[in-house]
């Protein structure tokens, strides 16, 4: 995906190189409109910015390394899968065009090969992760499967400390409206077993002294999720001259 | 934001051992042979008792305090212990840990996500704890040449596949692998070529699937990505000449494992092969028995592959 969009790109034709009503001309003299940006809507950018997770923002350049070793665009094929894009966009704050992505922004890996690369130290999948989060919570994207499953997660390891594996499988794959496989719970259960320590059911493992810690985690959550909905709706930043890639 | 740190910090003659849900669980054939091969090359590690789940990738995306405080917890477990030094042998773990030191690298947050411990009566944690992969841990303190005396069967007759996973190097922003003397590469990292090499095995060095991600994150909210980076490792590792893969982290483990079915369906019988825990083949040469590294508990049934080819 080329890094300017084709509506900034003019094409200026010689009008005398035409023979019998046919253009000869070719595209060779293409030419890109010099330009400035001055009137970013930084809405996004700065939401993005507000949020831990996505600070590194503002160091991307543009480069594209990202996008280029993506796990998911390169390695699986998914070619709308482009990162370095999806920041662009965020950048720009050019909200209609990265809606277009909301169903498939969710589905990083989460394999870290961007962050191990990007020369600028931009933490790309947290902010990949951090721009799907700003189309769901400003209304518009349902929440995507991989949300879910973070959710079911996240409830699971709070309850006890540890993870109960066979309920998480359940919990989530009633939410996606799904039957597990009786024989993929049957292998987890075998393994279980095997395993001789219980993660499951009513005398499985949990964490000593956790009764004390899951009240303050849940409630950090919680806060975190309110501040980033009120965020969101408060008025956006006035847009700044300067390419969208200044720091702050 | 801080950089990795340019060294590991103190070393602890017994390091703490962050077991996370995953050995204790589901990997718990990786826990039992790993301890065979520490007791086997005379080290120890110290298991942190009252753990917690580390919140993998998944806590984050959700509450970026939560997904700090959750390791942070146990790394102050480790500290109060006395420890400098944490092992781990799940990649997502070892990513979660690391992660959390590179966050707590900043005062400001470090201020904050202790008043969250000391409010959830978990000791506080001051940032002195460096983590590291078990794989690294055998690999440096044992060393190779302790390793080659230690071997009672070599591992004739297998090409071993190595496969590293996403996390285990990665980022190299907090793990610190390739900036930190004694580390492995971050993007071609052999430790694990060299390890079971030391054990007798042939290596497939160039194998190309190495370092790419099994899905393992997405195994069930993005099964067709699952389904096919994990059969991208076994077959990758099959044109390679493998007969064999080694993985050192269960979520790979057992993300591949869980979709033999949907592999055996989608690309055929040719696509399969049997993966195995690298700890579960290193007990086997260390002279352990096919059972007591519990290859049976693989469903790839890497025990069959062993025994056919005279190990018992
Ligand atoms: S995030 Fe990093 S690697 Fe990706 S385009 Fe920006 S600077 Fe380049
Ligand atoms: S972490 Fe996500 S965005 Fe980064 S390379 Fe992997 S799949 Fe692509």
């Amino acid at each position: 995906m080329p890094i300017v969009e084709p509506s900034l790109v003019t094409v200026k034709r010689e009008e005398k190189l035409e023979l019998d009503g046919i253009d000869v001309s070719g595209d060779w003299n293409t030419f890109l409109e010099p330009r400035v940006h001055t009137d970013l809507d930084l809405k996004i950018v700065d939401w993005v910015r507000s949020q831990p997770q996505g600070e590194t923002i503002s160091r991307c350049w543009q480069c594209g390394t990202c996008t280029a070793g993506c796990c998911m665009h390169t390695d699986y094929g998914l070619e709308e899968f482009n990162p370095r894009y999806f920041i662009y966009l965020a950048q720009i704050g050019y909200e209609e065009e990265l809606r277009k992505y909301a169903q498939t922004i969710w589905r990083c890996v989460s394999c870290n090969k961007c962050v191990e690369r990007c020369p600028k130290g931009v933490k790309v999948e947290e902010v990949v992760h951090t721009i799907g989060t700003y189309l769901e919570v400003s209304g518009g994207a349902p929440e995507s499967p991989a949300d879910r499953f973070d959710r079911a997660y996240t409830e699971n390891l709070l309850a006890r400390g540890v993870l109960d594996e066979a309920a998480l499988f359940r919990t989530y794959e009633r939410l996606e409206g799904r039957k597990t496989p009786a024989r993929d719970l049957l292998r987890l259960g075998f393994t279980m077993l095997l395993s001789g320590r219980l993660h499951t059911g009513p005398f499985a493992h949990r964490t000593r002294g956790w009764r004390r810690m899951r009240p303050v985690l849940t409630k950090i959550l919680e806060e975190e999720e309110r501040a980033r909905r009120a965020r969101v709706e408060a008025p956006a930043s006035r847009a700044r001259g300067g390419s969208p890639g200044r720091a702050p | 934001m801080s950089a990795a740190p340019a060294s590991r910090g103190p070393s602890d003659p017994v390091p703490a051992y962050y077991p996370g849900c995953s050995l204790d669980g589901l990997g718990k054939a990786y826990e039992v042979s790993c301890q065979i091969v520490l007791d086997r090359l005379g080290l120890s590690l110290d298991r942190i008792v009252d753990y917690n789940c580390c919140g993998a990738t998944e806590v984050k995306n959700l509450s970026h305090d939560v997904s700090v405080a959750l390791p942070a917890r146990n790394l102050a477990l480790a500290r109060s212990m006395g420890r400098h030094e944490v092992v781990a042998a799940c990649n997502g773990c070892v990513y979660s840990l690391t992660r959390a030191n590179d966050a707590v690298g900043d005062g400001a947050t470090r201020a904050r996500i202790n008043s969250h411990l000391s409010a959830g009566g978990s000791p506080t944690y001051d940032g002195e704890a460096s983590v590291q992969h078990v794989l690294e841990y055998i690999r440096n303190r044992a060393g190779l040449d302790r390793i080659r005396g230690a071997v009672r069967r070599p591992l004739r007759g297998l090409k071993v596949a190595p496969y590293y996973g996403c996390l285990y190097t990665r980022p190299k922003r907090y793990t610190g692998v390739g900036r930190v003397p004694g580390t492995d590469d971050p993007e071609h990292p052999v430790f694990l070529d060299e390890l079971l090499e030391a054990c007798g095995a042939e290596v497939i060095h160039d194998y190309p699937a190495k370092t790419i991600c099994c899905g393992g994150g997405h195994a069930l909210s993005d099964l067709d990505v699952s389904v096919a980076f994990s059969a991208s490792v076994m077959h990758e590792a099959r044109r390679a000449g493998a007969n064999v893969v080694a993985t050192i982290c269960p979520l790979g483990q057992i993300n591949i494992e869980n979709n033999l079915d949907r592999i055996r369906q989608a690309y055929g019988e040719e696509a399969i092969l049997p993966v195995s825990y690298f700890t579960q083949l290193m007990a086997v040469a260390l002279g352990a028995s096919v059972r007591q590294a519990r290859l049976k508990d693989n469903f790839s049934r890497p025990d069959l592959f062993l025994r056919e080819r005279g190990f018992s």
